[in-house]
């Protein structure tokens, strides 16, 4: 059980604190409920490239990591399609550092030309590093757009292509900040061996006087229902053929959504999923097997993911891949196989609880889905799935006309 | 009113308490570490074997730490992982030159019995020939994969010229696979994990006689007492690009073979490392990031092994600055060699370096850690406490004198691919 507070200052700002009496760190985490999937489709990549224009200085003080450095700190942060968090973690006597570094950035940035240039250069170079210069690298790039026909989720978080990146304007930036920057757009959440009256001393001594500004209804265009199988090739100079099936699943508040994450684990489990031993064990066909889950907020997508071995057909696999989610549909998870996969859940989850930052993340993630509390009820949710959820869950989620599938084909003479 | 332009005051880290694990002795020389009173359930265990990379050949190494729970006469690996599973552990098994370490993860109340499968699973290993052939072809293809990054590339070309003609400068290639026989592996394993153990860390609430149960269970895998022999490396440098053609970045990796933890200046380099690549901060990161755009990142690193260390820089930049970048780790290593860091960037580094040393003490794990790092050189917690001492010490001239007597340009083998 993870205890919190929550309190909200007049500007919106809404604050978690969580006491942990045993660490000297402290960790600020804040989570702006901004991602990927608020930009316009001219101007991708916007969030992220924004992540980094947050380091380089704010209205009142010039330089954001020197001061927290110079306090025994360090901070990051990392946007997806669907929020952006930055974090700091620091000696709890210096909490105030944070909170001050914090609070000015929220009330407005620097915005030099300076800043803007640079980082423009340096998010085109992690494009290159993580998107490009990659086998498999782009293959995000590709399976979205495939995926999604409206919804903003069809462009990757790194942006649409370099080109938006390098021709992000200032103007755009400041447009940005205003429309997402304000404390009612965000969730701060504290940690540390501190009291109540002490964290709400501080946070209103450095962020009550930041303006209040009102929180932009969030409209995003509708992804039509999928009405058919949809597939892709692409050739790459790649070492091995892989592929990507999607299979469009329910938004973060959905129950559905429980049951897609609980049944990616059981189908991707390694060494003894039925994936694993039909297709690698008995069949030799691929080198490897997954699926995972995208976790988005609105709906995602379920993947099963891997890599063929030499001399396999796409073919071949496609049969023997609809087999596989043919049993699924039909045959109930043993009950064996759910009591292992729940423990696992619970130690996995208890490793992660240990981390603070972790802990602060989460609690802020939860928030923002309705209340902070989601954490302390979650495995309760996945401790009471049935078999019998999982294989009705199967069936809508493994209808053919629910699936995308992109190949990733080994061009020749590679 | 709060003055927005005005820093809060800060408290500097004067001290830090360190604590040390209990320890009792498998076997002659093979120590048992543990860390108990955690204030949650979890808990993990983890065995250090001399079993790493340059014992023999990397390949033997690698396939072996793949399979040591792929199967008994009794038992296959699918239901020896269902056994695992029934018990909710995690494990991995991670390889590096001179170790080879098992940790398995799991609820303190559940630790033993994981233990218990995995000690039984890797005793009676008899590494299955269908077992062989699955993990190869897996691994194969992940080499492929691996092999087409500028980053790889360059990483095992320097460790090829950093260390030639040792054992250290081994790396796994395509052609190991076909050499791999199912009768190597079974002596590897007898020698280097049945008769390999080198120590182990317990962290978790388990009761005193679970513990004494896991420890004698352990010395099942002790052998003769073992320690990697010192090498002496050529010391000659390299300057070698491969050129790749459909690369969009070029990896650098700029090194040299460097001290550990018992060298005297160990200290006061790792704080010249600091300012120079090891921080958001650092001299690297504010000059080809930070000003110039070139990178998404660069780093400076000190690695340590039993008798030796090594110093490396790596990033990866655009293609067209590959020349520009190596020339400003250049120009950076002489303003650090002419120019002292002025007081308040050495400042602020220590304070940095403190309040990093505080977290990597703060709660169990961590602190384990932290003692296994000194623990590898005989050493005991003091160290940190002369670390402290030594940090808050520091002047600007020992870190420019750091940098000459180290870090000459020309003792560095630079290699580029891209």
């Amino acid at each position: 059980m993870i205890h919190f507070e929550r309190f909200k200052l007049e500007n919106g700002l809404t604050v978690l604190f969580h006491k942990e009496a045993s660490t000297p760190m402290a960790v600020v985490n804040l989570l702006y409920d901004v991602g990927a999937r608020d930009e316009s489709e001219e101007k991708t990549g916007f969030a992220h490239l924004f992540e980094h224009l947050m380091f380089g200085g704010s209205v009142n003080i010039p330089d954001f990591d020197g001061p927290l450095q110079a306090a025994g700190g360090e901070s990051n942060a990392f946007t997806s399609n669907d929020i952006t968090n930055y974090y700091d973690v620091l000696p709890a006597h210096n909490l105030d550092t944070a909170l001050w570094l914090e609070s000015d950035r929220m009330l407005s940035l620097a915005f030099t030309d300076k800043s803007l240039e640079v980082q423009r250069n340096v998010v085109i170079e992690e494009f290159k590093q993580r998107y490009l210069n990659q086998p498999y690298g782009d293959v995000w790039l590709e399976l979205r757009p495939l995926a999604y026909t409206k919804h903003p989720y069809k462009w990757a978080t790194i942006g649409k292509e370099i080109k938006h990146i390098e021709d992000a304007k200032m103007s755009d930036v400041k447009a940005f900040f205003k429309k997402h920057y304000h404390p009612s757009n965000c969730i701060l959440c504290i940690i540390g061996n501190f009291e109540l009256d002490y964290v709400k001393e501080r946070v209103h001594h450095f962020f009550g006087s930041i303006p209040k500004a009102k929180k932009s209804a969030r409209i995003l265009p509708l992804e039509p229902a999928q009405d058919r199988f949809k597939s892709k090739t692409l050739v790459r100079n790649v070492p091995a053929d892989a592929f990507y099936y999607a299979f469009k699943m329910p938004e973060r508040k959905h129950p559905g959504y429980y049951f897609a994450d609980l049944l990616s684990d059981i189908m991707g489990r390694e060494k003894v999923s039925k994936m694993y031993v039909d297709l690698i064990k008995k069949q030799k066909l691929v080198s490897e097997i997954n699926a995972y889950i995208t976790g988005s907020m609105d709906e995602g997508l379920f993947i099963i993911t891997g890599k063929l071995n030499e001399g396999k057909s796409f073919a071949e696999l496609d049969k023997e891949i609809w087999k596989i989610l043919a049993h699924y549909k039909t045959t109930l998870i043993s009950k064996k196989e759910l009591e292992q996969i729940k423990i696992k859940l619970r130690t996995a989850r208890a490793f992660q609880d240990q981390g603070l930052l972790n802990r602060a993340m989460n609690l802020s993630f939860f928030e923002l889905l309705g209340d902070a509390n989601g954490i302390n009820e979650e495995q309760e949710i996945y401790q009471s799935i049935h078999a019998e959820d999982l294989r009705t869950f199967a069936n809508h989620l493994f209808a053919k006309k629910n699936g995308i599938l992109l190949k990733v084909k080994k061009k020749k003479n590679a | 009113m709060l003055n927005r332009q005005v820093a809060p005051k800060l408290t500097p880290i004067k001290s830090i308490d360190f604590s040390v694990p209990e320890m009792y002795e498998i076997h002659a020389g093979i120590p048992l570490y543990w860390k108990n009173n955690i204030a949650n359930e979890t808990s993990k265990l983890e065995l250090h074997f001399h079993a790493g990379t340059t014992i023999e050949t990397p390949i033997l190494a690698s396939l072996t730490a793949g399979l040591l729970i792929s199967g008994t006469k009794n038992k296959s690996a699918i239901q020896i992982q269902h056994a695992l599973d029934a018990v909710g552990a995690y494990y991995d098994v991670s390889v590096s030159q001179e170790q080879a370490v098992v940790t398995l993860y799991a609820l303190n109340s559940y630790l033993k019995q994981a233990f218990d499968i995995f000690h039984e699973a890797m005793t009676s290993a008899i590494f299955p020939e269908k077992e062989v052939q699955e993990i190869c072809n897996e691994r194969q293809e992940k080499l492929k994969v691996q092999l087409q990054k500028v980053n790889v590339l360059a990483q095992r070309k320097i460790q090829q010229v950093l260390f030639e003609e040792t054992p250290y400068a081994q790396v796994i290639s395509q052609g190991d696979y076909a050499t791999v026989k199912r009768t190597k592996l079974i002596d590897f394993h007898q020698k280097h994990y049945l008769n390999g153990l080198a120590k182990v860390f317990l962290v978790g609430d388990l009761s005193s006689e679970e513990m004494h149960a896991i420890k004698a269970a352990c010395a099942d895998f002790a052998g003769k007492e073992y320690q990697p022999s010192a090498c002496s490396f050529t010391g000659k440098t390299h300057i070698v690009h491969e050129e790749k053609t459909d690369a969009l970045q070029s990896a650098i990796r700029i090194g040299k073979i460097m001290f550990n933890k018992t060298h005297p200046d160990f200290i006061a380099f790792s704080v010249m490392n600091t300012i120079l690549g090891d921080y958001f901060g650092s001299r690297l990161m504010s000059n080809i990031r930070e000003d110039k755009g070139y990178t998404y990142g660069i780093g400076s690193y000190m690695m340590e092994n039993t008798h030796f260390g090594y110093f490396m820089i790596a990033t990866e930049v655009a293609k067209e600055v590959r020349e520009a970048t190596i020339q400003e780790v250049k120009n950076e290593l002489e303003r650090l060699q002419t120019e002292l860091v002025p007081e308040e960037e050495l400042e602020l580094v220590k304070s940095y370096l403190l309040g990093q040393l505080l977290k990597a003490a703060d709660g169990p794990y961590a602190m384990l850690d932290l003692f296994s790092g000194v623990e590898l050189h005989d050493m005991d917690m003091s160290f940190y406490n002369k670390y402290i001492k030594k940090i808050q010490e520091i002047k600007a001239e020992e870190i420019r004198e750091m940098v000459c007597k180290h870090l000459d340009w020309k003792s560095l083998s630079i290699i580029s691919v891209g």
